[in-house]
């Protein structure tokens, strides 16, 4: 027994010091820089929790935040409902399957920075293809990089775009571990299509669209790579998501408060991740 | 699995060698495409001359993103680069930061004459507690560019006022627009970066209105400024004479093509936009004429203070070779080179009198004359900030997002937050 | 049947909207890479050119290359490392008996959650301080850290499914843990390896907040960095170049996408759901 614990150890050994020095510490570390004042041209000095009640009363923070909740529910639920009806799709058996699975991928399979430069130009005003098409069917225009309702819906689309394939691939795990011989029984039962999907698909696989609807939350919450190419934030600062305000801090050379915002953040998607964890889902999962 | 293991060490080691870093005198420069070619250009003289290799280090167009591009590593303490250029509007955190080299001693040591360059600038600029911490290359103001064959066709005349200049598009482009339906009467930079700030101070100081008083006051929430923001606002959506995309879009190099293209009767631009302006190929040449940008009834002409100005980096490790290339780019040759080339107005007082560039460069006057009536930005170190929340409020006003009074109200809150925030 | 017609209808519905929806922004991609200017939708004339490509392959002072290169290198040394370390943790944890084996579990389930931007800002200053901003260490060591829960994830899943017998063979026959592990278990679950050197493989190469904070120039930036910061040679964003950079730095993720999906989507999916 002893011997097996001492191997444990060195083999889980490297993973671990990766883990402390690299994330554990970094984070206690921002923390530490969080209590000081670190900026660029100002001499430095103990702040204690100054930059938090600071950031309470911060209304641009606030702003930020209220826009990453929004912009991650709208983007989450638009991934779960487009992957749903991906993964529905791709279960059924047909020619070129493969092909097509691999096809799905792509969108996230880019580096998430090429995927917003494509939208970016996509949205563009005078040239873009998404006011060509519209030209082309209404007359319309819209201003979709500069109007806040159309750089929301812009961002929203593109991420989507990005994370749809990740979801749609766990759901279509999901999707083909549901026992045929429910769908049978569901048959002659009467149900017809509509009828099995919310009664018997949805049911089954309700674990799965959960361990889904989690990681992409908490994953939307952090949201950085496709507004910063994208809108950077704007217009008038309105699409600025929470990673994207501490990170223009850091570029100002206001290191503490920066460190502050991010801090924050990180103990959001710490409480999440924590309820998650104690309402039991993983327990079965990890062993 | 040990061996596996040194693999992985090994290679971990070998590459953190890999990129290390070569002792060149890295140089970083940006700016419009053709300016940076034109720097590769005057490096190679200067390596022929002097026989020091430079590196030439390619910052994005964009001015917020140099500034990004110098903050990181000389936060980071690096010793590259080791000279670069600063826009006049970071040159006080920079130094407040302590990242740039005093001069005075290379100044002393070299008899280098300061008395050649504007002496206003350098007093303005380029101090910090009483050292000379960088030096000016070339000096920039606002001007306004126009069709003078439009004007001519028309029958309008240089408009003083910006109520000539409505009165001008009024006239012209309802009839342009049916050979050209995307043709605008006057393209400037409203997009959300630092440039836009510029673009509202000359506005506002052009209505008798500033940012700061000379007490130290912020006075961004005044009615003059609240009359020239609603009129930067109008422009876009009630009289329409400047494209939708004014505010998400337009920066310097978009607002320069609009115009190059023939698709603009105004423009609101820096003086490097005039030699491309009239270069082979271009669709305006030769039709193109300079003037100071307009007023309001009761204002003054205004420009924006802008210019790049040199310094080294104070972890440089290889001060000396940078001092060398400063006084290359400083000297008469250089600077009249940028001069004729670039369209950059030298920080040279004697280039002004070279009779090939009198010559070459009709306009000098126009120059003179806004030199003396520029504004320049708050000079703070942490400006940056300062900007960044009168780039948000005064995008959002001419977005339309939020009424001009609003804007300028929480405009002025946020930045007395700053100061009291900031100021030691 | 009717109910068969819709399906099939559905069905026909659904893979075109499948293609348009993934495929469309890749056309568009290609179509102004290979264009002379970008706004050919507004001008009406397409001119074909190769220019881009050529351009951002030649010339020196764009650093496309470079760019290329270290992000190749960078995700290279990242995924063998990270597999290698998260085999060997999965491995332990899925033979050994040890207490606290599912605080293990669950704590690096939780670290997969960690924002980077709330490590990031004491990350700089650290390289800052030992003189790693701006090298291939900056970037691979905190890579390797925080593709290690994926790593872990994945190659557990793999291992749980091997049965012990195995391992009790290998013991018996004189080999010590290690070798099982490497000159047994792995050759069995070498595809669950692959797929999980593709993941983080993929992983590194689209990161970008840490590359965009802690490199400053083309010596050690990577691939999405120099494209969302692009300086062109003519005007304006230089669309045509950004999209052909694109299209180059696709291929690698594309390669592996299609012709590995099944491992991939193996990878993905094995430790969400219960077979």
């Amino acid at each position: 027994m002893n011997r097996e614990i001492r191997e444990a150890f060195f083999f889980i050994l490297p993973l671990g010091i990766f883990v402390l020095l690299l994330m554990l510490l970094p984070v206690i570390g921002s923390f530490w820089i969080s209590l000081w004042q670190d900026v660029s041209f100002l001499p430095r000095k103990f702040a204690g929790l100054g930059n938090y009640f600071r950031l309470l009363k911060d209304f641009q923070f606030w702003q930020s935040a209220g826009f990453t909740l929004i912009f991650s529910f709208a983007s989450v639920t638009l991934e779960m409902v487009a992957g749903t009806i991906i993964a529905l799709v791709l279960n059924e058996s047909f020619r070129f399957r493969g092909i097509m699975r691999g096809i799905t991928l792509l969108p996230w399979a880019i580096p998430s920075v090429i995927g917003a430069r494509i939208w970016q130009l996509i949205y563009r005003y005078d040239y873009g293809l998404a006011n060509y098409v519209l030209r082309g069917t209404s007359g319309l225009s819209v201003n979709w990089l500069g109007s806040s309702g159309g750089a929301f819906l812009s961002l929203i689309l593109a991420d989507s775009w990005r994370t749809t394939p990740f979801v749609a691939i766990i759901l279509l795990a999901g999707l083909q571990s549901v026992p045929q011989g429910l769908y049978e029984q569901a048959k002659i039962d009467g149900a017809n299509l509509f009828q099995r999907f919310f009664k018997v698909t949805l049911p089954v696989i309700k674990p799965v669209v959960i361990v889904a609807l989690i990681f992409r939350t908490i994953d939307a919450l952090r949201v950085f790579d496709v507004i910063y190419v994208i809108t950077g934030g704007g217009p008038g600062g309105f699409t600025t998501s929470i990673s994207l305000y501490s990170y223009k801090y850091f570029l100002l050379g206001d290191f503490s408060y920066g460190s502050t915002v991010s801090i924050f953040l990180f103990i959001i998607a710490f409480t999440i991740t924590i309820l998650y964890i104690r309402a039991g889902r993983f327990r079965e999962a990890a062993l | 699995m040990r061996r596996l293991f040194l693999l992985v060490l090994i290679s971990l080691g070998f590459f953190s060698g890999c990129s290390k870093k070569e002792s060149l005198l890295t140089f970083a420069v940006g700016g419009a495409p053709n300016e940076v070619d034109y720097w590769e250009k005057l490096i190679g003289e200067f390596e022929d001359k002097n026989h020091i290799k430079v590196k030439l280090l390619r910052q994005p167009t964009d001015t917020d993103m140099r500034r990004q591009s110098l903050v990181t590593p000389l936060n980071a303490k690096e010793k590259d680069p080791d000279l670069f250029l600063m826009d006049v509007a970071w040159i006080a955190q920079f130094a407040a930061s302590g990242w740039l080299l005093p001069l005075d001693s290379c100044i002393k040591k070299d008899s280098f004459d300061m008395a050649r360059l504007f002496g206003s600038v350098v007093h303005q600029v380029d101090l910090y507690k009483g050292e000379v911490i960088s030096l000016p290359v070339y000096i920039d103001c606002g001007l306004l560019y126009f069709r003078k064959d439009l004007l001519k066709k028309y029958g309008c005349s240089i408009p003083e006022t910006w109520n000539d200049i409505l009165k001008c598009v009024e006239r012209i482009q309802d009839e342009e627009r049916k050979n050209n339906p995307n043709f605008f009467g006057f393209v400037w930079q409203g997009a959300q970066y630092e440039g836009l700030v510029c673009n509202f101070i000359e506005f506002i100081a052009s209505n008798g209105g500033n940012i700061m008083d000379i007490a130290g006051n912020i006075t961004v929430n005044s009615n003059e400024n609240i009359q020239a923001l609603q009129f930067m606002r109008d422009l876009i959506h009630k009289y329409q004479i400047s494209p939708p995309n004014t505010f998400t879009e337009m920066r310097e190099e978009e607002v320069r093509t609009f115009f190059e293209n023939g698709n603009a009767l105004f423009e609101r631009n820096w003086p490097y936009a005039w030699k491309l302006h009239n270069s082979q190929g271009s669709p305006v040449r030769g039709k193109v004429g300079i003037a100071l940008l307009p007023k309001f009834d009761n204002g003054r002409h205004a420009a924006s203070l802008g210019g790049w100005h040199i310094g080294i980096s104070w972890y440089s490790d290889k001060k000396d070779e940078a001092w060398e290339l400063l006084k290359f780019i400083l000297s008469y040759e250089i600077q009249k080179k940028l001069c004729l080339n670039l369209s950059w107005n030298p920080a040279r007082i004697d280039i002004y009198d070279d009779p090939e560039v009198k010559e070459r460069v009709l306009h000098m006057e126009v120059l003179k004359k806004a030199f003396e009536s520029t504004v320049s930005r708050p000079n703070s170190p942490y400006y940056t900030q300062v900007s960044e929340i009168l780039q948000r409020y005064v995008n959002a006003a001419i977005s339309g997002k939020i009424e001009p009074n609003e804007a300028l109200k929480e405009a002025q809150r946020g930045i007395e937050k700053i100061v009291e925030r900031y100021h030691e | 049947m009717k109910e068969e017609r819709i399906k099939r209808i559905l069905l026909t519905l659904g893979i075109i909207f499948v293609i348009i929806f993934c495929l469309l922004p890749f056309v568009w991609m290609v179509a102004v890479s290979l264009s002379k200017t970008p706004d050919f939708l507004v001008r009406g004339d397409y001119g074909f050119t190769i220019k881009n490509y050529l351009d951002i392959l030649r010339l020196e002072n764009l650093h496309f290359l470079d760019y290329l290169r270290n992000s190749l290198l960078v995700s290279g040394i990242v995924a063998v490392s990270s597999a290698t370390i998260g085999a060997l943790a999965a491995y332990a944890v899925s033979r050994l008996s040890f207490p606290g084996k599912i605080v293990i579990v669950l704590s690096v389930l939780a670290l997969s959650m960690f924002p980077q931007i709330s490590v990031v800002g004491y990350l700089y200053k650290f390289m800052s301080n030992i003189g790693w901003i701006n090298t291939y260490n900056t970037l691979i060591f905190p890579y390797i850290a925080f593709s290690l829960p994926l790593a872990f994830w994945i190659l557990l899943s793999y291992f749980s499914q091997i049965p012990r017998e195995i391992d009790e063979a290998a013991l018996v026959d004189g080999a010590n843990r290690a070798q099982t592990l490497f000159r047994v278990i792995l050759p069995i679950t070498l595809p669950g390896f692959l797929s999980a050197i593709l993941l983080l493989f993929m992983f590194s190469f689209n990161e970008f907040l840490f590359a965009l904070m802690l490199t400053t120039d083309f010596r050690a930036r990577t691939v999405p960095v120099g494209i969302a910061l692009f300086q062109g040679l003519h005007g304006e964003l230089p669309w045509g170049y950004i999209m052909a950079a694109s299209a180059i730095s696709s291929v690698p993720v594309i390669l592996i996408a299609l012709f590995f999906q099944r491992r991939i989507v193996q990878g993905l999916t094995r430790g969400a759901v219960k077979q």
